[in-house]
């Protein structure tokens, strides 16, 4: 049917989006952005053991996931698209791709020089700018764990 | 990567029994990551670590990782086996980083979505077809712990025995699939519920060729739609036969 959900999240496939968003949504299709996993195989079948039953994953390069957005959307399938990092997604969207659409912010997690903005997001200062880069794109940024909880604006992650 | 000579690393047994605090630790700063380096410090110890050295293996072990509780073997087992076989640190790291999330979204599914709701369903089965309570309650501690005792077992003997290569060796789907049958029982046994209470206690003169009808209605409802509910729709459901069978005794 098309892409469902972007999201950033550094556990990608897991169970906040398998069980959480994917029912919900009714998803069939996982695509994963990311260069590094792309290439390795051993990690793949490893993020790819959560997988329910009637779903299926791709792992796409920035490069590869850019030029099949279109067809993403054209596609049968319900897809969400993830990827682990800000930077990711902003490449993603260049070039007016995600113009007026949505992007979750689903888990950035502690790690030096983060601090917590709501439990399952932690922001630096890289990050904040990632994030307004993002915005730049006319992206809609919020943060939301899953589909039941309350979904947080950038402004408000920001401030 | 299964070589004949290899065997269990010293400790392994110490670490299995920390595996059932591990979920007391849990936070949302490294979620399960300090359980994790307690559950490793047996197998350190072992290897011979001590003072500062023991300091920092413990702390490489730290970082933000999650897993099912019950499912956190298969890491274990697999990092053990790893550490053990002289795997570097770099893709010991990318396979914590990667298999967490599988580890959460099927313990979730196999567990909460599939085998705690079936046991309980069966529990409440037994307790509404009228056995003295201590049966319910029997049967469903221990039969919710044979299950989540083997499960535990088997993650961790998964992880012992195939290191990195885990992830091939299980089959993730079937995991899942397990999930979907189990799921389908406790619709099933969503179904017997509502047919039993309905038959065992609303049944008024006259009305019982209705009631029954009724109550295999609703088991084989249970037995065609079990598996695609929620389980938002099932507690709603559960909710809803206690709500009638209140109001039936009131």
């Amino acid at each position: 049917m098309s892409v469902v959900l972007y999201r950033i999240d550094e556990r990608l496939i897991h169970g906040q989006v398998v069980m959480g968003w994917g029912p919900q949504l009714g998803v069939d299709h996982y695509v994963v952005v990311d260069d590094e996993l792309a290439t390795s195989q051993w990690e793949q079948d490893l993020y790819r053991l959560g997988l329910p039953d009637n779903a299926s994953a791709d792992f796409l390069t920035v490069d590869d996931a850019r030029a099949r957005l279109t067809e993403l959307d054209a596609d049968a399938r319900k897809t969400v698209v993830l990827t682990r990092t800000i930077v990711a997604m902003t490449a993603l969207a260049e070039g007016d791709r995600l113009r007026g659409r949505e992007v979750n912010l689903g888990g950035l997690h502690h790690s030096p020089g983060r601090t917590e903005r709501v439990p399952y997001v932690f922001l630096g200062q890289e990050e904040e700018e990632g994030l307004q880069a993002l915005a730049d794109e006319g992206v809609e940024v919020s943060a939301r764990d899953l589909p039941g909880s309350r979904a947080v604006d950038l402004e408000t992650l920001l401030g | 990567m299964t070589d004949v000579n290899w065997t269990k690393p010293a400790g392994w047994m110490a670490s299995f029994f920390r595996q059932f605090f591990i979920q007391g630790s849990w936070n949302f700063r490294s979620m399960l990551g300090s359980g994790f380096a307690y559950c490793m410090i047996p197998l350190l110890r072992r290897r011979g670590l001590s003072g500062d050295a023991l300091d920092e293996a413990v702390r490489s072990h730290m970082g933000t990782f999650n897993s099912h509780p019950y499912l956190v073997g298969i890491a274990l087992g697999a990092v053990a086996r790893m550490e053990d076989s002289g795997t570097d640190a770099e893709t010991i790291e990318k396979f914590k980083r990667a298999i967490q999330g599988s580890l959460g979204g099927l313990g979730d599914l196999l567990i909460w979505g599939a085998w705690l709701p079936a046991t309980i369903l069966l529990a409440l089965v037994l307790a509404w077809a009228g056995t003295p309570p201590w049966v319910p309650v029997g049967v469903f501690l221990i039969l919710y712990n044979a299950g989540h005792l083997a499960l535990r077992w088997w993650a961790y003997s998964q992880g012992l025995e195939y290191g990195k290569d885990v992830g091939v060796r299980i089959r993730g789907a079937e995991l899942s699939r397990l999930a979907e049958r189990a799921f389908s029982g406790g619709g099933v046994l969503l179904g017997i519920l509502a047919g039993v209470f309905l038959v065992s206690h609303l049944v008024g003169e006259g009305a019982v060729v209705l009631w029954a009808f009724a109550g295999f209605a609703a088991f084989g409802l249970g037995l065609k739609f079990g598996h695609r509910a929620l389980r938002s729709t099932t507690f709603v459901l559960v909710l809803v036969i206690t709500l009638i069978m209140a109001l039936g005794n009131a």
